[in-house]
């Protein structure tokens, strides 16, 4: 019996490597035609695709943040048919990224796209071995030669997205379903807290953590402890639409995140705060073919098109439409800032003076909550 | 098999006016042909599922399972990525192994590999400046010792009253993940982490050394040597010999005079070490810091292994790289378009088919006649 | 003669790899008593299965009252009169007598449940099976469960009624009460076929035999044309040396004494009630019973495997302390446990793991590490002094024959000399071949001057091998008497409870 194991294993080795080598033996030669017609043929060969790669913390099917990274790499093939881009679901923000990327640049890719935080310091790694493919990090904060950053003003949307709440709700509480204490979700929450105090001075903010980007059950059950608590609207900052979800369920509204969730909440969703990558993906492509890509730190914002608020639910009144459109405008013009003073923290100081606004370097390491929201950051 | 209560080798069972038409029959002795016979044709009909769901999504399945085999074995850098991926696997799937051994059912593997964890973390992060010849027995003591006192925790109601290890291992499971949690989250969190979930990376001699250019690291020597061991104590000491015997028979046991609520203890405590050595070399190989969520299951994986193996120390490792392989493969499978959620199917059919085959060697379907009601 | 009511012609039945049964012919006519001899594995219940329809036969010919039949499963069997009664019976314990009966019965929920009761008192009455039909089945003797499981068949209007070794669980008087009602149905014109492998029971019940043999009918003779020694040697297949006459041992010095013993079963209720026994060196003392009136425990609790409530145990002077087989063992101390293969031996171990299992303390197989060689060939040397038949030292001992897993049993317990040895039914469900083996080793036991205390239900056995015979009924010593004293009747009663005799030490 246990023989029979061994032997088993052997057979599949055996065969493992036999297919292996086939495979090896099989592909060489492609890919020795590949760099031939590089050397020989001199410049772009038509039939020669720029490999590009994504690398997801979820699944494509999340209808949040990685279905959003998606949609831009979608949008990206589309746009530039001389990309031949691929992607990698599911990858944990562990030993398993530094892997995945090591292979990503193994098989060709001239840029890699890592969608997650967690996956910073195994980029890091792994540029340093492959210094002729560029990595593009969103979210994080460490740079290389070859490694640049991007990200997006989310507040600006999540401000606009506050005002809704803050006009529809009734009893005066909102609830947001928060993902891991890092400044970007604190970032958010300041920004939705400010934008519903904007129109409601009342408004109270209540906070719950789950600690996960992609839990359905967790986020639903954490929606449904803030409507029990009080809250008749639910915002959220996970990938996946349970919070609206718990909202419909008990006859409340909510605010997705990410993309449109109308679709998965009809009756609840009022608007989404939403990313838009698409543009941006094929402006850094075009930019690594061109030779004019450089490590840089990008912040896109609402001007640029990276972020942007979902179609209104169409229980939201024109007066409240009109006025989000017109602070909306405003943003885009450059007549309104959304961390612009004075900001009260929580205990009521003053942390943002009037008339000033906050530094770049403040708002990305947001550590603390303004004036509104009910909960804290665990230290 | 260490059988539990074996099924009998009855066709006879059914009573009269009421026969089930498909019995089990227990093999007496399983042939040695099917032995590698079935396992072979178990693979083969994953495969060709596998292959018809897949040509029936869209994909070629040729096509599929050559990267899926290319990523795992194909190239040096894919054979050392799967053994990375095995080495926890090993010494997770050792240590629950023993217990099987005796019948204990430690579902904890995954709770003692945290608690390993944690520990080797512990020293890593206390004591920072430690040179790496004393930093790393130290963390390897740390780490087995955790994982050993959280395998004697369930071990001792076990041994005292009898309470269902089942329950209490897996409970303690999440115990150890939200310790760990709790730190991560809290008091060890880097404060230069922007609030991620993670501690701060350990100092360079905290770091098992690893084979040049790969990240196969010096866990992979605990897991061999392990394998080694356990396989010497279990048939050539006495405490294996009783190991095995209360396995077999805890009736025999007792007639023989042997301790078992002993043995309990004992088997628990080298169980957990195992297990908790996982997470020490994972910490100190791979991560190089604790992290939420640093291990995505390889408890219960190694349970699966340890079954697959029969328990037997050398079958563990073998299993363990082709699991690894199959963890490593699948993600390469992803590069030819293939959704992360088919890869976890075909992952799933092979290990289903693998595991029927094994029920197929050693029982047999008996068709009985049909009896007229 | 008249048509036989049963006949099975040329019966072949093969499964894979064994031939089970090979041309076997019987004939057994209405108002007839037809033990169907054989030792284990000779074909008997092979034969039987294919008569009520559980197997189908590869070759042959089943005729009832002449005409030819064919049963597709055990419900044609059983339309068709032919009922079998099990060794482990199969009814439903927390039902009723009535409704036990009533099981399986046509017409479902419509049955009348009074008038079934009343038809049973009948069918007792009539057959001489006391049974009560309200009472529930838990409540019942085995041999009233016995007597349920006839009456279910004779409800039945069974004419062929089939028991497997009938009385295996019954006392003398029990099974005396059996062979009355056996006859009572064969006057009415049934026929009845008892499995068996005990000569006794033969001679005391049946009119015809049929000897099978190696899956062959070697014989079917009419018992006042045989002996029970013909008989032996027909189902064996050679003469069996029977020990008439026990040789001559000395008495040596008191071993074991057990004073005022209590001890729980497994229920929590008291199932040794104050044990009062003392065995001598070169001594067999024989513990006659009923299955169930506290052997077990007593066993048990010498062997240190059950706490006991109450008393002492000394061996050779030595007090044994509560519950510590490992002390027993160093005491010297042997103990054949009534479950050979999960106790005494371990089922999917080889010979050698097993033969270690109270050896492996010992320093001779190496320090730390254990020689395995020196272990195989001590066990080896074992086996073959024992003359134990396996396919290889490692194979696992559940592979083996019942007379060889006693003997390897025996081997184990025996290479260790103890002072004094326990064995608990030895022969139980063995051959006569394989009994008279274990026979022989323990009265070779009893000669080299060990102290043996023997639990048995089979009186032959004891009349055979005890020097004195203590009868046990519910956790008490009924009575006590050297062998050449006592009677079958006296015995029978006293494990009836209804006889007690003071018990002069």
């Amino acid at each position: 019996m246990k023989k029979g194991i061994r032997v088993l294993l052997m057979l599949l080795l055996a065969l493992a490597v036999a297919v292996a080598a086939a495979g090896c033996g099989g592909q060489k030669p492609a890919g020795e035609s590949k760099s031939g017609g590089n050397t020989a043929g001199g410049g772009q060969d038509q039939n020669q695709k720029m490999k590009v790669a994504f690398v997801y913390v979820g699944p494509v099917g999340d209808a949040g943040w990685s279905w959003a990274h998606d949609q831009g790499r979608k949008y990206l093939a589309e746009k530039l048919p001389w990309v031949e881009a691929t992607y990698m679901e599911n990858v944990p923000e562990g030993a398993d990224a530094e892997r995945v990327l090591t292979e990503l640049a193994e098989q060709g890719n001239k840029i890699i796209f890592a969608t997650s935080f967690g996956y910073m310091d195994y980029v890091i790694n792994v540029a340093k071995k492959y210094p002729n493919v560029i990595f593009m990090h969103c979210s994080g904060y460490k740079t290389a030669e070859n490694v640049g950053t991007y990200f997006g003003a989310m507040e600006e949307a999540r401000y606009l997205s506050g005002m809704v709440a803050g006009k529809m709700t009734k009893k005066n509480v909102l609830g947001f379903v928060a993902a891991h204490p890092i400044p970007e979700v604190i970032r958010g929450i300041n920004a939705f807290t400010l934008g519903a105090r904007s129109v409601n001075p009342n408004v109270k903010v209540k906070v719950v953590w789950t600690n996960t980007w992609y839990d359905p059950a967790a986020e639903k059950q954490a929606a449904l402890s803030l409507l029990d608590a009080g809250a008749d609207i639910i915002a959220q900052h996970q990938d996946t639409p349970g919070p609206q979800q718990a909202a419909q369920e008990r006859g409340a509204y909510g605010i997705g995140y990410d993309s449109d969730m109308s679709q998965f909440a009809p009756n609840a969703t009022l608007t989404s705060p939403v990313w838009n990558w698409g543009p941006y993906y094929v402006k850094t492509v075009e930019a690594v073919k061109n030779g004019t890509w450089k490590p840089e730190q990008y912040y896109g914002t609402m001007k640029d098109g990276i972020v942007d608020l979902a179609p209104f639910n169409k229980m939201v009144p024109q007066d409240v439409r009109d006025l989000v459109e017109k602070k909306k405008q405003e943003i885009i013009d450059g007549k309104f800032f959304v961390f612009q003073g004075p900001i009260k923290d929580q205990s009521g100081k003053i942390r943002v003076q009037e008339g000033q606004k906050m530094s770049q370097e403040d708002i990305l390491g947001f550590n603390w909550f303004v004036e509104g929201v009910e909960g804290e950051i665990p230290k | 098999m260490p059988a539990t209560a074996a099924p009998q080798n009855t066709s006879r069972s059914s009573g009269p006016g009421s026969g089930p038409v498909l019995t089990w029959e227990k093999r007496l002795e399983p042939s040695r042909l099917m032995a590698v016979v079935v396992p072979v044709i178990s693979v083969i009909l994953a495969l060709a599922v596998g292959a018809i769901f897949l040509s029936a999504t869209g994909f070629q399945p040729l096509k599929v399972y050559q990267s899926m085999l290319n990523g795992a074995v194909g190239s040096k850098y894919g054979i050392s990525e799967t053994i990375v991926k095995a080495i926890p696997l090993m010494l997770a799937g050792l240590g629950v192994s023993v217990a099987f051994r005796m019948l204990l059912w430690n579902i904890g593997a995954e709770g003692q590999f945290y608690m390993g964890a944690f520990g080797a973390s512990w020293v890593a992060l206390t004591f920072p400046h430690l040179p790496a010849y004393i930093m790393l027995p130290a963390m390897f003591l740390a780490g087995g010792l955790m994982g050993a006192l959280w395998g004697l925790l369930p071990a001792l109601p076990r041994a005292k009253w009898g309470v269902n290890e089942v329950i209490t291992t897996l409970m303690l499971n999440y115990v150890a993940i939200l310790w760990v949690d709790y730190l991560v989250y809290g008091p060890w969190k880097d404060p230069r982490g922007f609030n991620f979930p993670l501690t701060a990376p350990f100092s360079d001699a905290a770091s098992l050394p690893t084979i040049a250019g790969t990240r196969v690291h010096v866990g992979l020597i605990f897991a061999l040597v392990a394998a080694v061991l356990l396989a010497i104590i279990l048939w050539r000491t006495r405490w294996g010999y009783e190991i095995r015997i209360i396995g077999e028979s805890a009736r025999a046991a007792r007639y023989a005079g042997m301790n078992i609520e002993r043995n309990i203890i004992l088997v628990m405590l080298l169980s957990g070490a195992l297990a908790g050595l996982a997470g020490m070399s994972e910490v100190a190989g791979i991560t190089h810091r604790l992290q939420h969520g640093i291990s995505p299951g390889y408890g219960y994986t190694a349970i699966i292994i340890a079954w697959l193996a029969k328990l037997h120390p050398a079958t563990i490792i073998l299993v363990s790289l082709l699991f690894g392989g199959l963890i490593v493969g699948g993600y390469s499978v992803q590069t030819s378009g293939v959704p992360a959620a088919t890869v976890s199917m075909l992952q799933g059919a092979i290990l289903f088919f693998v595991l029927g085959g094994e029920i197929l060697t050693r029982y047999r379907l008996h068709f009985g006649r049909k009896e007229g009601k | 003669m008249a048509v036989p009511l049963v006949e099975m012609r040329g019966i072949t039945k093969v499964f894979p790899g064994v031939v089970a049964n090979e041309g076997v012919n019987l004939a057994v006519h209405a108002g007839e008593i037809h033990a169907l001899l054989g030792e284990n594995g000779a074909g008997k219940s092979t034969l039987m299965s294919v008569l009520t329809g559980l197997y189908r036969p590869d070759g042959g010919e089943i005729y009832l009252d002449g005409r030819r039949v064919n049963f597709r499963s055990p419900r044609d069997a059983i339309e068709a009169g032919i009922g079998m009664v099990h060794q482990h019976f199969r009814l439903v314990a927390p039902f009723t007598v009535t409704e036990n009966v009533a099981l399986g019965l046509k017409g479902g929920l419509k049955l009348n449940i009074n008038r079934l009761a009343g038809e049973i008192a009948a069918l007792s009455k009539e057959y001489g099976l006391q049974v009560d039909p309200q009472a529930r089945i838990w409540q019942l003797s085995v041999g009233e469960q016995q007597r349920v499981e006839i009456i279910k068949l004779l409800y039945r209007k069974a004419r062929v009624l089939i028991l497997d070794e009938p009385t295996a669980v019954l006392t003398p008087q029990e099974a005396r009460d059996l062979y009355r009602t056996l006859k009572r149905m064969a006057a009415q014109g049934c026929a009845v076929i008892f499995i068996t492998h005990k000569l006794q029971e033969v001679m005391d019940a049946a009119d015809t035999i049929t000897i099978l043999r190696g899956g062959r009918t070697v014989a079917t003779v009419k018992k006042g044309d045989t002996s029970e020694k013909e008989l032996a040697r027909m189902m064996v297949g050679r003469e069996i040396a029977w020990q008439e006459d026990k040789p001559v041992v000395k008495k040596g010095e008191k071993v074991l004494e057990i004073k005022d013993l209590k001890a729980f079963n497994d229920k929590g209720l008291l199932a040794l009630r104050g044990i009062n026994l003392e065995v001598f060196a070169g001594e067999i003392l024989g513990i006659a019973g009923v299955a169930g009136n506290g052997q077990r425990e007593l066993a048990e609790v010498i062997a240190g495997l059950r706490p006991c409530q109450g008393g002492t145990i000394t061996v050779s002077g030595k007090k044994l302390g509560q519950c510590d087989p490992c002390r027993v063992i160093q005491a010297g101390v042997g103990y054949i446990p009534e479950d050979r293969l999960g106790t005494g031996l371990v089922p999917n171990l080889g010979a050698v793991d097993n033969l270690l299992l109270k050896e492996y303390r010992h320093p001779r197989w190496g320090r730390t590490l254990m020689s395995r060689k020196a272990a195989r060939q001590w066990a080896g040397e074992l086996v073959e002094h024992f003359k134990v038949k396996m396919a290889g030292l490692d194979a696992p001992v559940k592979m083996m024959s019942g007379g060889n897993l006693q003997r390897l049993l025996l081997a184990r317990e025996i290479s260790s000399r103890p002072r004094l040895l326990v064995a608990v039914y030895p022969a139980r469900g063995l051959d006569v071949g394989a009994t008279e083996t274990v026979h022989r080793l323990l009265l070779e036991q009893r000669a080299a001057g060990t102290a043996i205390l023997l639990i048995s239900e089979d009186l032959e056995e004891l009349f055979r091998l005890a020097d004195r015979i203590a009868v046990m009924y519910e956790g008490q010593i009924m009575g006590l008497m050297a062998t050449e004293k006592a009677s079958v009747e006296e015995l029978g009663l006293m494990m009836a409870g209804s006889k007690r005799m003071e018990v002069g030490a």
